[in-house]
């Protein structure tokens, strides 16, 4: 009678033991699914966050690479020992700046426009447009332009004064 | 009392009498806890620990990035002040060297740095300090080649003595904004407290052969030097050991600049650490004259013939063989096609000696005085 009864008791036991373990294991499969849901989000945000810091960066180094063309000494209109033109380029050194630029690309100029192409189109008089810098990043993702008016001073064609001209230089940074 | 249980427990635990089996399943959940508790714990902490990390990283990194672009802005814009706020950065120390042409910019003891063999910036070894005041000197030898950018924080006192009046008058005009004081003795200096002292001897005679004055003897020596300029455009730094100056430089250092006022490699030497700094940044500047000097004259420049801007201004004048333009461009005695294969040779020279680099003045003036002639005779200019 009393084995009996033990045996009921250890049967009643055992299946409660059972469905303990069963709630364990699926209280822990919840917080496994919770901590890889954390984790996806968590992990989706960083990827997200870092795509936007790319672009804000990006978008930072393009205005930066304007800005240090804009007042390149190798471009700008120098009137002597006076402060330069401002927002001007001088033709004459377009032309040979062409060609040093060029030539010192990897040597010297990557160090300041990166990977980036800087070009000067002229709208008048005529339509002239000078490549300067041109190092496109080799299977870029993205490419943010940027554009800036200038006037283009040519010593050469006007009579005794310089005549003006007007263009855009157009500066864009690759990632 | 000698019943036994049967559960989720090990055999073990089933073989033994149910008290002291539920004794020993209290005492195994609470082992367990206790373990399990702490693994979670030390996941978090772990955590914290790395997000922490990775915090500050991120921060110098931008401090950095945001301090890059002050710089690069600051660099570009001619002839400025620019006085930066920097309170939010009293806790980090900035370094600043410039090692084999190389500068180095970041915060110290962090991995946040930024690498830059193009632009001359002048400043001490370390800054911490809640105010930065950038300035923007432009450099022309004789055309304009960068803007030397001087760092220069609030922590600095600048004490300037000397008899060069002109030159005392000049830098005390134009430093409106920066600590800075005319002494006429090294007597006079009243330090403050928490605040770094650096002489500017304009007649270089005061600070060699003599001591440091004892009010600034309880200075630690990092806090303490001295720029000096002596005759022929020369400069020497001096930095503070114990009671005497000890000079930095075993060579002097020639400031290599036209004459005329603002002159930016003298005051970039005024706002140098030490000489190394200053002659790093200054390769820097000659790398970029030689590039000039191939805008202006294309490759053929350094054989004696004309290219670039030059050579185009000759083309357009050689129609007409009489024509005064052409004569100062390129036929008479003093010429603008001489006189820049004369810089250009000087510049290639200088970079490679700094002896060489007086004979770089030479041609430059040569150059200036020519390009004045074709400017008033031709309404052209070279630069």
């Amino acid at each position: 009678m009393k084995t009996i009864e033990q045996k009921r008791m250890n049967r009643r036991m055992t299946r409660k033991g059972q469905l303990q373990m069963t709630e364990t294991i699926a209280i822990l499969f919840i917080f496994f699914v919770l901590l890889l849901f954390g984790v996806v989000f968590y992990f989706r945000y960083q990827k997200i966050a870092f795509q936007e810091k790319q672009e804000e960066l990006l978008a930072a180094r393009a205005m930066e690479s304007t800005l240090k063309a804009l007042f390149m000494p190798e471009l700008i209109c120098s009137r002597g020992e006076a402060e330069p033109e401002d927002n001007c380029f001088d033709v004459l050194k377009l032309n040979a700046t062409q060609k040093t630029m060029q030539q010192y690309l990897d040597e010297y100029y990557f160090e300041i426009f990166s990977y980036a192409t800087i070009e000067v189109q002229e709208t008048y008089p005529e339509n002239q447009t000078w490549i300067l810098y041109d190092k496109p990043k080799p299977e870029f993702t993205r490419k943010e332009p940027t554009f800036f008016v200038v006037t283009l001073r040519d010593e050469l064609a006007g009579i005794n004064q310089p005549e003006y001209g007007f263009g855009y230089v157009s500066v864009t940074v690759y990632s | 009392m000698s019943r036994k249980i049967s559960g989720k427990s090990s055999h073990f635990v089933r073989d033994l009498p149910i008290g002291r089996k539920a004794q020993m399943e209290v005492t195994f959940n609470w082992v367990y806890i206790l373990i399990a508790g702490t693994v979670i714990l030390l996941f978090f902490v772990g955590l914290v620990t790395r997000q922490k990390a990775i915090s500050e990283e991120r921060l110098s990194g931008e401090v950095v990035e945001v301090m890059s672009s002050i710089l690069a802005g600051a660099g570009v814009s001619e002839k400025t002040k620019n006085f930066i706020d920097a309170s939010g950065l009293a806790d980090y120390t900035l370094y600043f060297q410039c090692i084999d042409g190389v500068s180095e910019f970041g915060i110290k003891d962090r991995p946040a740095r930024t690498q830059n063999s193009i632009d001359a910036i002048f400043a001490p070894h370390e800054i911490q300090s809640s105010r930065i005041v950038t300035w923007s000197l432009p450099y022309g030898m004789p055309f304009k080649v960068m803007d030397f950018l001087l760092v220069i924080p609030s922590t600095i006192k600048y004490y300037v003595m000397g008899n060069d009046a002109e030159f005392v008058n000049e830098f005390l005009n134009s430093t409106e904004g920066i600590e800075r004081i005319y002494v006429s003795g090294l007597q006079q200096i009243e330090p403050e407290e928490n605040l770094q002292v650096r002489i500017i001897d304009t007649s270089g005679t005061i600070i060699p052969g003599s001591s440091v004055p004892a009010q600034l003897q309880s200075f630690e020596d990092a806090e303490v030097s001295a720029v000096v300029f002596t005759g022929a455009n020369q400069v020497d730094f001096y930095q503070k050991q114990g009671s005497s100056w000890q000079k930095l430089n075993l060579e002097s250092v020639r400031v290599i600049s036209l004459p005329g006022e603002k002159d930016a490699a003298k005051y970039a030497a005024i706002f140098a650490a030490d000489d190394q700094m200053y002659w790093c940044n200054m390769g820097k500047t000659f790398r970029r004259l030689e590039l000039l000097t191939k805008v202006y004259g294309g490759e053929e420049i350094a054989f004696g013939e004309a290219g670039g801007k030059i050579g185009e201004l000759i083309k357009y004048y050689e129609v007409d063989s009489s024509s005064e333009c052409l004569g100062h461009l390129a036929q008479y005695n003093d010429n603008a096609l001489d006189a820049l294969t004369k810089l250009s040779h000087a510049t290639t020279a200088c970079r490679l000696q700094q002896d060489s680099c007086v004979d770089l003045i030479v041609a430059a003036d040569q150059l200036k005085i020519i390009n004045d002639k074709l400017r008033i005779s031709c309404s052209v200019s070279l630069y």
